[in-house]
């Protein structure tokens, strides 16, 4: 369906992302890494946002810039950070969308009015967007990358500003929307995806390090995690000698979670792998930045 | 639609205009204290006919004399013309007419003045050498070679349209008095000053506002994503010279509209352009062509609407590089400052003086000498030209700008 096909982007002589290859079929996609590593970089140029420097991207097997509005008019997309106009009512604004995605105000109305009820804020779609909070614009983001029923959904930090339950109810949506059209979800908060996605997508060092299932991944460290409680005086020369995935505070006791890849001490309790556990593995030496 | 609508709703866009509306229509009405005398124009055309001839004259030389002769008669005095009375008429004589008999000598006073006007007409003409004013202009501003060759070839063409323009007798057509009202500098030089310099600042506003409205507003990422994508600009730049050409239109409607409304130029609008009524200064106007005070008027507004267009072209194209308004706004501002003194920097042995002077900026500031000869910028060609080869550089500036948008990134 859409093909990343040994793509490479560059600023200048920094290197964003480097002989990526990757291949999408219809389902639900993460793409997780830490900030800064590129998955901006990689979601713009799968929106023809960004152009590589390098190789293609392919639909079908035809080059999604020379698609130009033909690819576009199957994309939905929700960027990681994205403006809006303030003094518009969600419904005025996704009615200015609609008029872009080529949608009639007829198609586009009932549509508008449906996508604002599934994001619960169907009772506020007249009023200006300038009294929303975080959450409620993150919502009108959602809704207005559905309004087109795209075969591509593209979303970049979907869940940034959304409260537990709307985070639940997100998620439910995307795995409905997953069934029958592509989604890719960019994120690095590993719960967001963990329980829903068909294939894990990581990156690191500008390449593609994972593009498996969770359960695959995650038996890259079958067996090397571990669990054990010490004394909070102790947990320091345990810091410098385990890579550490978790600690806390229990009955006086701490509680840590480790990666070990050798021999295990009798007391330490094996546990089962995570999605987060690899991806505090992988990438235990990044630093957080906010580029990306 | 859409992109008209996000300048449409913008507080200072519309506070602007309706700023600049108000100030014109009070600058009309507070430089009116002479529209009734200009009515005088009006009853000679309608007594008198347009054209000036003998026969005419000698009619309007008889009125006057009878009216002057009423005039003695009620105010028991004795003069030779209205000039002289008024001349030597202390503060208490004044105060000692009425009303009407007052507006009475008012009248025949401009009656006598417009008279006499007519009469030196062959006169005055017979005085001009264009040749000699030619070379006049190539000693004060200094030019040699090259330049002086060109200024005084256009001279000697514009001479010969001088000998037309007086068999034809177009000098020898009723106007307002040049000399004592300065209407055609007031409406072609203040008023249309006002117009063009406010109509560019709205225009230019508006064109950056849309042009870089997304990326300002931080939506760029998603409506550029769009099906519509980056030919979204193809609309912002329609958008742009339909909020450009509405604005001049709404503009010069509400101040055009106020000062035909105080002044009253039904019986002029035939008028020859070149009429010597309309000589205001050491030189009088002399058009290239046979037009008249109806036909100038479109035609200056016509430059305008270009002129406006063309500077809407050219802040689309650096608004679409830039992506920033304030940067946009501030640039084209540089530029429109920076083509106006551009010849001032050339030698004035070359030609290039002349040829840098073949921009935007001059031919807007200079409307009330459009299609004139004379000056600097008084060549036959000089407006044809100027907005050809403009139209030229700002379509090849906007393609070159929306092409290498298509291709940039959009971060």
């Amino acid at each position: 369906m859409l093909v990343v096909k040994e793509v490479s982007k560059q600023y200048g002589d920094f290197t964003a992302l480097r002989d990526i290859q990757l291949e999408f079929e219809t389902g639900l996609y993460g793409l997780l890494a830490p900030n800064g590593a590129g998955k901006t970089t990689l979601i713009k140029m799968l929106a023809t946002l960004l152009y590589p420097t390098k190789g293609e991207v392919l639909y079908n097997g035809n080059n999604i810039i020379d698609m130009d509005s033909c690819y576009r008019e199957l994309l939905g997309y929700l960027p990681q950070h994205f403006g809006y106009y303030k003094n518009y009512s969600p419904k005025q604004y996704l009615l200015y969308l609609s008029a872009l995605k080529g949608i009639s105000k007829k198609e586009a109305l009932p549509k508008i009015i449906e996508l604002l009820d599934k994001v619960a804020l169907g009772d506020v779609m007249n009023k200006k967007m300038k009294k929303f909070s975080g959450g409620m614009v993150q919502r009108v983001g959602i809704a207005q990358a559905l309004l087109n029923d795209p075969k591509i959904l593209i979303l970049d930090e979907p869940t940034a500003g959304l409260d537990p339950k709307e985070r639940a109810r997100f998620r439910n949506l995307l795995t409905d929307l997953a069934r029958s059209r592509l989604v890719i979800v960019s994120t690095h908060i590993v719960s967001d995806i963990e329980s829903i996605a068909n294939e894990i997508i990581m990156i690191k060092n500008q390449q593609i390090l994972y593009k498996d299932s969770v359960e695959t991944i995650c038996g890259t460290l079958d067996g090397a995690v571990f669990e054990t409680s010490m004394e909070f005086e102790q947990l320091e020369s345990f810091r410098q000698n385990y890579v550490l995935l978790s600690e806390k505070q229990e009955y006086g006791k701490m509680i840590v979670r480790f990666i070990h890849k050798e021999t295990p001490l009798v007391d330490w309790l094996p546990v089962q792998p995570q999605l987060e556990d690899v991806f505090l593995y992988e990438y235990r030496d990044e630093t957080n930045g906010t580029g990306q | 639609m859409y992109e008209c609508r996000k300048v449409i709703q913008s507080p200072i866009f519309l506070g602007l205009f309706l700023l600049f509306s108000v100030y014109n229509i009070y600058l009309i009405v507070s430089s009116s204290d002479h529209k009734e005398e200009l009515k005088i124009v009006n009853e000679l055309i309608d007594t008198y006919g347009r054209d000036i001839s003998d026969t005419s004259l000698a009619q309007l030389d008889q009125d006057i004399q009878k009216e002057m002769t009423q005039l003695k008669r009620s105010a028991g005095l004795e003069f030779q013309s209205v000039h002289e009375l008024l001349e030597n008429m202390s503060l208490e004589e004044q105060e000692a007419y009425s009303q009407e008999q007052w507006n009475q000598i008012q009248q025949l006073a401009v009656k006598e003045m417009y008279f006499n006007t007519a009469r030196s007409i062959d006169e005055s003409y017979a005085e001009i050498d264009i040749q000699a004013t030619g070379e006049g202009e190539v000693r004060m501003y200094g030019l040699s070679g090259s330049a002086a060759f060109y200024l005084l070839q256009e001279y000697e063409k514009l001479d010969k349209r001088f000998e037309e323009l007086v068999k034809n007798g177009e000098q020898k057509q009723w106007f307002f008095a040049g000399k004592a009202y300065f209407m055609h500098s007031f409406l072609f030089q203040t008023v249309f000053r006002h117009i063009i310099i406010e109509s560019l600042l709205l225009i230019v506003l508006a064109t950056a506002l849309i042009t870089a409205y997304e990326f300002e507003q931080k939506t760029q990422l998603l409506i550029f994503s769009t099906k519509r994508g980056r030919k979204l600009m193809k609309d912002k730049f329609s958008a742009s010279i339909a909020i450009a050409l509405f604005t001049m239109i709404f503009l010069l409607g509400i101040t055009l509209g106020t000062f035909f409304i105080v002044f009253d130029y039904s019986h002029v609008w035939s008028t020859s352009i070149s009429s010597a009524f309309n000589w205001e200064y050491n030189f009088p106007y002399i058009a290239w062509w046979d037009i008249s005070v109806g036909t100038f008027l479109w035609l200056a507004a016509g430059i305008v609407l270009a002129g406006g267009l063309l500077i809407s072209c050219l802040t689309f194209a650096l608004a679409t590089v830039v992506k920033n308004s304030y940067i946009a706004f501030a640039g084209i501002s540089l530029f429109f400052v920076a083509v106006l003194l551009l010849p001032s920097f050339m030698s004035k042995s070359s030609i290039l003086f002349f040829i840098t002077g073949y921009n935007l900026s001059q031919l807007l500031l200079g409307i009330s000498n459009s299609f004139m000869g004379g000056g600097l910028t008084g060549s036959r060609n000089y407006e044809w030209l100027t907005v050809s080869c403009w139209t030229l550089i700002a379509a090849g500036i906007c393609f070159v700008a929306y092409r290498r948008f298509t291709k940039t990134d959009i971060g």
